[in-house]
């Protein structure tokens, strides 16, 4: 794939901007929210340095969407292609997991696969993780690794452009004049900057380094205390599913117009108390220790099984965004505590 | 592109059967064929107002209309107890995978039903009966609140007992002065002697304690948990595996059930309720 230079983020993201809606960070603060990038503003658009605060599921999985339509049946519409700018490798291996959900052969999701071939993805190398990103635990990186189709790495008097997929080798070949060729000395930046960052990351989480796979971790603690003890710090507020890029449950609900009836899709939260309640009454998870226990295993084990990735990218949105004081790495470090403590009986016993 | 999966098929309410004082079976019409297969389930839409999920009780040998038995559960039972003829509906499916007919033959198939559980084991039932012969036998047993209770009366009491083949028991919670067959739970008509259990399936359906007993009695019979085929009626939704409300364990009870045999399930906790 093709590597190259420019020294300005302008051009390229008018560039981008006059083919299709670009949306852009924002910095907001204490974190970043997307716009839409009007070039004509002024605003300058700068590298964000960690995932934007919204989830990026949020481009291709709308809080809510129409879903059907009665009586005349409801073609989903076409979507015009549009672009993000400033997703993080976290991102996109929550874009991989969703589209293992959604364009799964026999059942896709229209709405979903309509979208996602129509969305142009700018990725963006992170600069200075938070306190609450641990993506490193589970195989992220702070770049990105692949699912982008241009990545844009901030270097000293400019920015390293590498293509990603086609669409972005085409992108680059139709705007060469925007870019020059990347020198060695600038990839050597890049790549030392990527060193320093992931070196960063690997001792914000020191405490976090499991001797087993985190699913292994998860599935001997399933049975465990610690999701009750956990959940007595959980005030409910869903938060962490809403902020997770890779939840994906939905709730599908009716609504009557004047002269029509509709099906919406709207995200869900299996930490609701009343998600798998059935008519009757009868609810299998009614108690908010097996909710989140249930949450668990679902990201780290069921999913694993099903569709070979873990449905967690370490990304830390709900460890900022939680009203509570449930936080997943400690609860993977207690459960791992567990398992390390079970060795050591067994290793006494064995004795 | 695929058609979209979340747009019912329109449809009709073309009659209502008044079951028992709970339950109603409903005789829809969908506008394009529909097959399905025994034990799969459809999302029935009443627009406007959502959808449920149920498992048709008729025949999947009639792909022109289905009958549904409704129970008045919950809001959307409630609401569909209050239709009429010609109220229009919305299907979509069918859904998940039913039962595994070609496993059972040769076999004696050993069912228990309780309440309105005895829709999906109609569909079953009929379509064992079309090809009897392919099996040892079929045991039924059957059990309802009260006489008033049992759904499709009419055959149930009647032509139902009489095919060649199909050995049928009945029992009720609770008696009236007409009612003098068994007076007892579902498990007191069920006997060991009634089934060869090396050559043999369990087959149950009903009320979520009913079917923990009947299960707990077929192992005590020395059923493998293999053998036991359970109904799970979970919070389906969406229908194919995605919008997760149904998940029991690592499965999604809309795509990878309704219908599991207790060895898939058996190590998950709460599965009754």
């Amino acid at each position: 794939m093709q590597t190259v230079f420019l020294t300005d983020l302008k051009p390229l993201l008018a560039a981008v901007a006059e083919r299709m809606d670009l949306y852009v960070p924002k910095n907001a603060g204490t974190h970043y929210v997307y716009n839409r990038y009007d070039p004509s503003a002024g605003v300058p658009v700068e590298v964000n340095n960690i995932r934007v605060c919204t989830p990026s599921k949020e481009f291709l999985f709308p809080l809510r969407e129409l879903a059907a339509v009665f009586p005349e049946p409801l073609e989903p519409k076409e979507i015009e292609p549009f672009a993000v700018f400033g997703l993080k490798d976290c991102d996109l291996r929550s874009i991989e997991i969703l589209d293992k959900v959604f364009t799964e052969k026999e059942f896709e999701d229209p709405f979903y696969v309509k979208r996602r071939e129509k969305m142009f993805i700018i990725s963006s190398d992170c600069s200075d993780p938070a306190d609450s990103c641990f993506c490193n635990v589970l195989n992220g990186r702070p770049f990105a690794q692949s699912g982008f189709d241009l990545n844009v790495s901030k270097v000293k008097g400019g920015f390293v452009v590498e293509a990603g997929s086609p669409k972005g080798v085409d992108f680059i070949t139709t705007h060469s004049d925007l870019f020059i060729q990347a020198g060695d000395e600038v990839i050597a930046q890049r790549d030392t900057k990527r060193a320093e960052t992931q070196n960063q990351l690997e001792q914000n989480n020191a405490d976090l380094k499991f001797d087993v796979p985190v699913n292994e971790i998860v599935e001997n603690g399933q049975d465990s205390d610690v999701f009750d003890e956990e959940a007595k710090t959980c005030v409910e507020c869903q938060a962490c599913t809403r902020v997770c890029p890779t939840c994906h449950c939905f709730y599908l609900y009716d609504t009557k117009k004047e002269d029509y009836f509709s099906k919406m899709k709207m995200w869900d939260s299996c930490m609701r108390i009343a998600y798998a309640e059935v008519a009757g009454g009868a609810n299998p998870r009614k108690v908010l220790g097996d909710r989140l226990r249930h949450r668990f295993m679902h990201k780290f084990s069921y999913f694993l099984e099903r569709y070979g990735l873990d449905m967690c990218v370490g990304c830390g949105r709900c460890v900022d965004a939680e009203a509570g004081d449930v936080d997943i790495r400690e609860v993977l470090k207690k459960l791992n505590e567990e398992l390390k403590g079970e060795g050591k009986k067994k290793a006494k016993v064995g004795k | 592109m695929n058609k979209n999966l979340y747009q019912p098929i329109n449809g009709e309410i073309a009659d209502i059967i008044d079951e028992s004082p709970t339950i109603k079976s409903f005789v829809v019409v969908p506008e394009e064929e529909f097959r399905f297969a025994t034990g799969q389930f459809v999302e029935l839409t009443l627009p406007g107002e959502g959808e449920a999920p149920f498992t048709p009780s008729s025949s999947p040998a009639i792909t022109d209309k289905m009958e549904i038995s409704i129970m008045k559960a919950g809001r959307i039972t409630a609401l569909l107890h209050e239709c009429e003829k010609g109220q229009k509906v919305g299907i979509r499916g069918p859904y998940g995978s039913g039962y595994p007919i070609e496993d059972f033959i040769g076999k004696e198939v050993y069912i228990i039903g309780g309440g309105v559980g005895l829709a999906p084991i109609r569909s079953l039932f009929l379509t064992l009966v079309d090809r009897i012969k392919d099996f040892k036998s079929v045991i039924c047993r059957y059990g309802a609140k009260t006489p008033e209770d049992f759904i499709y009366k009419n055959t149930l009491f009647d032509s139902w007992q009489k095919i060649k083949g199909v050995d049928m028991k009945l029992t009720v919670d609770q008696g009236n002065g007409q009612w003098k067959d068994n007076v007892g739970v579902v498990t007191t008509i069920c006997a060991k002697d009634d089934v060869d259990v090396k050559n043999a399936v369990a087959v149950i359906c009903g009320p979520p304690i009913m079917m923990k007993f009947a299960t707990m009695k077929m192992l005590e019979f020395g059923f493998k948990n293999s053998q036991i085929y359970l109904s799970m009626e979970k919070n389906m939704s969406c229908g194919f595996g995605k919008c997760g409300h149904c998940m029991l364990g690592k499965y999604y009870v809309c795509k990878d059930g309704p219908v599991f045999t207790y060895d898939q399930i058996d190590k998950y906790p709460n599965i009754w309720d």
